[in-house]
């Protein structure tokens, strides 16, 4: 009997964002596990599992929502060294967007390396194995000595870039160097011109001038980032493009942070369109601004989560996106 | 002044921080610790921390804007920035303990422990198995019985009747068979105020987040105890050594690879005690669970001053006309000074039911000194309106808006000597063990 019921696929999900839970949990034809997470008076987190995860191979859906980061996190952490001190078998942490992924190395005296803390949190709570969509730098991986997925949204983009506009039309903008890789990528794959933006950003979350490298004229330019926090990158761009001669700009973004006032920036903007993935929850943002159009993730985590589990491949989900 | 030493304080208790440092005539460690607006921590160290002995000072209370778990995250990437920054000794200084006390039983909608009556009724003719009964095509849902009979759904039904009384979130079938009636194992419930046997040392924040949480029909659920993780996430920030106060549970000392000094509030309390509390000779030192019975002989021991003792029971009662059924003085207070001693208040229902019990058994005055007050949920408006006299607690975690609330009801002991000199000493590697007997 529980030779044939063990190691099935639990998917346990997490408080900050069900709705990608239960996306996945219904493309996989399974039921989220019953667990419940709260927290008592004094703010500690406590998480109830309400069914065995003996044996099983434990996925736990973990996104970050803006603003609740360390919630999210500490979340995380006990709900993975519950699983293990259960007897799971094997512990999936599945987090769309990866928290501190941005403070990843030491760029001044005594400055925290947080993303490397958080992978040695993880590891310490139990986690055997990450799987995460666009890391802000791939060298996180490298933090880890368990195995990390990383997933591209890119197969997603392409499609949508395909289905709504003529390539031709196009041109693949980067807003920094540092994204010129995910972008030239875009660009290679859709036989498109590239352009890149140059900038210099004297604190966190300030921007400052920005040069254009490249011809935008009369073309749709689409901007391409892992990351939309403030904004305030992407509007300024935008304004650039449009004066370079661009027809119009969107943006295509994978993880849709939009803290602060990321909202009523893109608003007033110039960006005809910002388009993101469901890996952050974006709760009322969507009403809140027309510009903002949602690509649903969850196929693709799906998949990636079924692959493991059943111990295939999953690089074919890098340049495909499940429909 | 103390030299190569660098103290750096979180947000959690700037005032703490402070006069540490006064203490040891240094000042505080210059540092950015903000939020970015995404809600990352943000964290900059600006002294030079390289081959200094750093302690940071964080204690386990949500306060000045942010939640628990944030000043726990702002710990670990503290330490860990002082680790990357060269800094030779970094020790975690915790006066309340994250995590520390948590229940291993499930919630019911008051957090009281709630499966003990539903496994234990359902026992006679219920075992468990290892693999619970999984929903599956071709696996029956009763895997785990061994008399044929499928009383899963009673089983599930009467976890939710026990105990949780008439505020439950959950609609009740009514007759189900199981237990006649609609109250707690059979006694109508007619009280419109909370659970009675249901009682609670934790309140939940959001309670319509609760919901209709049921575990799957068979399964036991349980909570997570983060005891061990936190003592490990801290391992692996970085802390080289622990410095913390009066755990709840000494055994967290051992979850550690790392040396974890538990200093005492009890000289504290036990002077208190002597300077504040008239003819305490005549008193009874109390306390208020079984849990806490060693720490509170320890004072009754080292004064010559009588003990009583609260038990908890725990098995639901079937006495409904008083309150406190559920709770059992051992000892005798009658015409007495009572002085209840524990480590921890935090939604202040053991002690406030503890305080209503001595009173009924005829305490004059009641006297309430815990080590740490956490104050969270009611846990003010519930001490104000209790027996207590008086509520002595140490500024482990910031008092001043409790004692805003409770105005002359609350007094407060500073206990950042005791850390200034712990500080001195683990720096100097000189013993601390007097810090644990002085009186």
């Amino acid at each position: 009997m529980s030779a044939e019921m063990a190691n099935e696929i639990k998917l346990i999900s997490g408080r900050s964002h069900p709705e990608l839970s239960d996306k996945i949990a219904k493309r996989l034809g399974i039921e989220v596990a019953r667990t419940i997470s709260l927290n008592y008076s004094n703010q500690e987190t406590s998480f109830t599992v309400g069914e065995s995860v003996r044996d099983e191979d434990v996925f736990i859906v973990q996104s970050t929502a803006t603003g609740d980061v360390n919630e999210g996190l500490m979340e995380l952490l006990i709900m993975i060294s519950a699983c293990r001190t259960a007897s799971a078998r094997r512990i999936t942490a599945v987090i769309p967007n990866f928290p501190y992924a941005r403070q990843d190395k030491k760029d001044k005296s005594r400055a925290p390396i947080s993303a490397r803390l958080v992978a040695n949190m993880l590891q310490t709570a139990g986690a055997n194995h990450i799987v995460t969509v666009d890391l802000h730098a791939s060298q996180i991986q490298g933090f880890f000595s368990v195995p990390v997925d990383n997933l591209y949204a890119e197969p997603s983009f392409l499609r949508y870039i395909r289905e709504n506009f003529n390539s031709e039309d196009c041109v693949i903008v980067s807003p920094d160097a540092g994204g010129a890789k995910r972008a030239t990528s875009i660009a290679d794959h859709l036989n498109t011109a590239f352009a890149l933006i140059h900038k210099e950003r004297p604190r966190p979350n300030v921007v400052g001038r920005m040069v254009l490298v490249g011809n935008v004229e009369d073309k749709v330019a689409i901007l391409v980032d892992d990351m939309a926090d403030t904004c305030g990158t992407l509007v300024k761009a935008a304004a650039v493009l449009k004066e370079n001669g661009a027809k119009s700009v969107l943006a295509l973004v994978t993880h849709g942070i939009l803290s602060g006032n990321a909202i009523e920036t893109l608003n007033g903007s110039v960006l005809s369109a910002l388009v993101v993935t469901n890996t952050v929850p974006l709760g009322d943002k969507v009403q809140r601004c027309p510009k903002l159009r949602v690509i649903d993730i969850s196929p693709t985590i799906a998949e990636a989560i079924r692959r493991t589990h059943n111990g295939e491949s999953v690089s074919y989900l890098f340049t495909h996106a499940p429909v | 002044m103390v030299r190569n030493i660098v103290v750096l304080g979180g947000n959690s208790h700037p005032a703490l921080v402070d006069s540490v440092c006064n203490a040891l005539s240094l000042p505080p460690c210059n540092r950015i610790l903000t939020k970015f607006s995404s809600g990352e921590s943000r964290c900059e160290i600006q002294d030079s921390v390289r081959g200094k002995d750093v302690y940071i000072i964080q204690t386990g209370f949500a306060g000045n804007g942010s939640r628990l778990n944030d000043h726990f995250m702002d710990l670990c990437i503290m330490i860990s920035a002082c680790k990357t920054g060269s800094a030779r000794r970094v020790t975690a200084v915790l006066p309340l303990f994250p995590y520390s006390r948590q229940p291993d039983l499930p919630y019911n909608k008051a957090g009281a422990p709630l499966f003990k009556a539903g496994s234990d009724s359902g026992k006679k003719d219920y075992t468990f198995e290892s693999v619970p009964a999984t929903p599956a095509p071709g696996v029956p849902r009763s895997v785990g019985l061994t008399n044929g009979t499928d009383i899963t759904g009673k089983l599930f039904k009467a976890s939710l009747t026990n105990g949780n009384g008439a505020q439950s979130p959950i609609k009740q079938p009514n007759g189900d068979g199981y237990f006649p009636g609609n109250g707690v194992n059979g006694v109508p419930n007619t009280s419109p105020v909370g659970p009675l046997g249901a009682y609670t040392t934790h309140d939940y924040e959001n309670l319509s987040h609760v919901g209709a949480f049921q575990a799957k029909p068979g399964y036991k659920q349980w909570v997570a105890q983060a005891g061990t993780l936190v003592a490990n996430l801290l391992n692996c920030a970085g802390a080289d050594h622990v410095i913390t106060m009066d755990l709840h549970d000494p055994q967290v000392q051992g979850f550690f690879d790392v040396p974890v000094d538990n200093l005492y509030g009890r000289p504290l309390l036990k002077r208190y005690i002597q300077q504040h509390i008239p003819n305490y000779k005549d008193a009874v030192i109390i306390s208020p669970d079984a849990g806490g019975a060693k720490r509170a002989t320890a004072i009754a021991d080292s004064m010559g001053v009588d003990f009583a003792l609260i038990h908890k029971e725990r098995r639901p009662t079937k006495i409904t006309d008083r309150q406190n059924a559920s709770m059992m003085l051992v000892g005798n207070v009658q015409d007495r000074i009572c002085i209840l001693i524990d480590d921890l208040l935090d939604t202040g229902n053991t002690i406030t039911r503890a305080a209503k019990l001595c009173k009924k058994e005829g305490a004059t005055k009641i006297y309430a000194l815990l080590t740490h007050g956490v104050f969270s949920g009611d846990a003010i408006n519930r001490v104000q309106a209790s027996a207590i006299d008086k509520v002595v607690v140490t500024n482990s975690v910031p008092q001043d808006k409790h004692k805003a609330a409770l105005g002359s009801k609350l007094d407060v002991l500073d206990i950042s000597p005791i850390f200034a000199e712990a500080i001195r000493r683990v720096h100097h590697g000189e013993s601390i063990s007097v810090l644990f007997n002085h009186d």
